[in-house]
């Protein structure tokens, strides 16, 4: 098994697992959304219609919803190539 | 037209349209069972691995955004305000999720032509037992799922009929069409059907963006009437509430990445192209979709107030009936919304159960009872599992209380017990079936037993992601303690 299993993936040339700082930004992007940072019972301005807080969270979503389709188009890749 | 400002009831040109929508489902199964290439299970559960980018994105979409997503969320948001944001957060994450393990289940998938998800877990883990405990928690979960929609349409068919359609009737006539489609032709037929029901279902939420707002006079002005009345629900929630959305993510994260219908899905697509493509595509759609139905939520805290819990979830058909009484191109517009409210839960409903059937067939009938069976055999008595799997389910969802269905309701949190399968098991070479089997009956206990003590979120975190930590944990301290030169799975077998 241990020489099989890693047979088994030796066509994968990158997956995003293995590339450390792509998690370090996933954790620096989730850290943005999740609205841990601000003063309890905080509102702020609204901006289009919401809350401050609630555009930073939805920029942040936005934000990793870039990343992660930059981390597929780049850090996904076999050896049999795409097709 | 016939509605009144509180009901949505539809006039009879609206119910033959949207019967006309309901045959043409049967009409693509028809054309799905002519396209048929073999007669395998590969051809049936998987659409020959031939799926392109369209279809593919699509069936993903329609499958991963249920009815739950119309009824629920906006419901949700109507109790809890702008915390609900955390819809769009947590079905991005599912996304996330498979970047920490389909690239290799895919691979392995290609290779190996797995059907379902217990054909990777029987191949790494080489444990009958652990295949059979991961496949019995997975048609649990999506038992469950299929459920939850079938009483979702039978409610609706009540309503638009004004009750001259009793839900019951609703339920066995939509369960009719879905699974003789479903047989006709199994995934194509699914999945081309998805492809009407996603591009209804993106339809269907561009309108309701377009047509709620304005209902309460524009969004900016929504949000301060709010403030003005029920100031917590556009403030920014307390820490707990942010461990509850941290929960959130792991539970659908991870949970819904190992949906089995979602699973399939991968496994299905014509190349590793189209499926990065299509899993890139996904990563926005909560904010087109989820994002919308918080909107409409927000809207319903002003344009109708005061209602009570269980009225709570109807509050997207009443603002529909609102729309409909209004004009008649708000009228036509509602029937359009309620095509999608249909294809939201037909498309997830048809995708569960071809997905509990895949997992009968060849997880439980072909690896215990026949396993000498051929592809012929298999393919038919999948096919007449689908038929005993809905009779069941209807008669569930026909016969039971609501607090029957509340216990039904545990559904991640024991799904989530197969994360570390997928998660670890793909990564973990030293990883063994026995410590995977202790590790989920561990994580299994302490999010039945915290949810049925009472306590199904501690410091805001939800009982499953707890059971999950713990089994973790298991597997974690499992592996270090394993020999460094064993063969786990050799040892297994």
């Amino acid at each position: 098994m241990t020489g099989q299993m890693k047979n088994e993936y030796e066509e994968l040339v990158r997956e995003p697992r293995k590339v450390r700082w792509v998690w370090l930004v996933y954790l620096l992007l989730y850290a943005i959304a999740i609205p841990w940072y601000w003063p309890a019972g905080y509102r702020g301005p609204l901006v289009a219609g919401f809350p401050l807080w609630v555009v930073v969270t939805l920029s942040a979503v936005l934000l990793l919803a870039c990343w992660t389709a930059w981390v597929i188009a780049h850090y996904w890749r076999d050896q049999g190539g795409e097709e | 037209m016939g509605a009144s400002s509180d009901q949505l009831v539809f006039g009879t040109g609206a119910l033959v349209l949207v019967g006309l929508y309901l045959l043409s489902m049967l009409g693509i199964g028809w054309i799905g069972r002519l396209k048929r290439k073999s007669n395998t299970l590969a051809d049936f559960y998987l659409a020959g691995r031939s799926m392109g980018f369209l279809v593919l994105f699509l069936t993903l979409y329609a499958t991963q955004y249920s009815g739950n997503t119309l009824f629920g969320y906006t419901g949700k948001t109507y109790r809890i305000g702008f915390e609900w944001t955390v819809s769009v957060l947590f079905m991005f994450s599912i996304i996330a999720g498979y970047m920490l393990f389909a690239p290799r289940l895919v691979l392995l998938a290609r290779k190996m032509d797995f059907i379902t998800p217990g054909d990777y877990i029987s191949h790494r883990f080489k444990s009958p037992l652990l295949t059979l405990l991961s496949t019995i928690l997975m048609i649990y979960a999506l038992g469950n799922y299929t459920l939850a929609q079938l009483k979702a349409m039978g409610a609706a068919v009540e309503g638009i009929t004004d009750g001259m359609v009793p839900s019951e009737y609703g339920i066995v006539g939509l369960a009719i069409i879905m699974v003789v489609y479903e047989t006709l032709g199994g995934m194509r037929s699914v999945a081309w059907t998805d492809v009407i029901q996603g591009l209804v279902l993106l339809t269907g939420f561009l309108l309701l963006l377009f047509t709620i707002p304005a209902m309460g006079g524009g969004l900016t002005a929504v949000v301060e009437k709010v403030g003005q009345l029920e100031p917590p629900k556009v403030e920014v929630p307390s820490l707990e509430g942010c461990n509850t959305w941290i929960s959130y993510v792991f539970l659908l994260g991870c949970g819904a990445a190992i949906y089995p219908q979602a699973i399939q899905r991968l496994y299905a697509s014509r190349s590793l192209r189209v499926l990065k493509r299509s899993l890139a595509l996904m990563a926005f759609m909560p904010l087109t979709t989820t994002l919308i139905a918080l909107v409409c939520g927000m809207v319903a805290i002003v344009v109708l107030p005061g209602l009570e819990r269980g009225e709570t979830d109807q509050v997207l058909a009443r603002l529909c009936a609102l729309v409909m009484s209004q004009s008649t191109l708000g009228y036509w517009l509602v029937v359009v919304v309620f095509a999608a409210i249909l294809a939201a839960l037909m498309s997830t409903a048809d995708s569960a159960l071809l997905s509990i059937s895949s997992m009968i067939t060849r997880d439980i009938y072909q690896a215990h009872i026949r396993p000498r069976s051929n592809q012929s055999e298999l393919t038919l008595v999948g096919k007449m599992c689908s038929w005993v799997i809905i009779a069941l389910l209807v008669l569930i969802a026909i016969g039971t209380e609501k607090t029957l269905i509340r216990l039904l309701e545990l559904k991640f949190e024991l799904l989530i017990q197969i994360v570390p399968c997928f998660f670890l098991g793909l990564y973990w070479r030293r990883l063994s079936a026995r410590t995977v089997l202790g590790g989920m009956v561990a994580g299994l206990v302490v999010a039945l037993g915290l949810t049925w003590a009472g306590h199904p979120r501690v410091w805001g975190f939800h009982a499953g992601v707890i059971g999950l930590a713990l089994n973790l944990i298991w597997c974690a301290a499992g592996t270090l303690i394993a020999p460094r030169e064993a063969d786990p799975a050799a040892r297994q077998g």
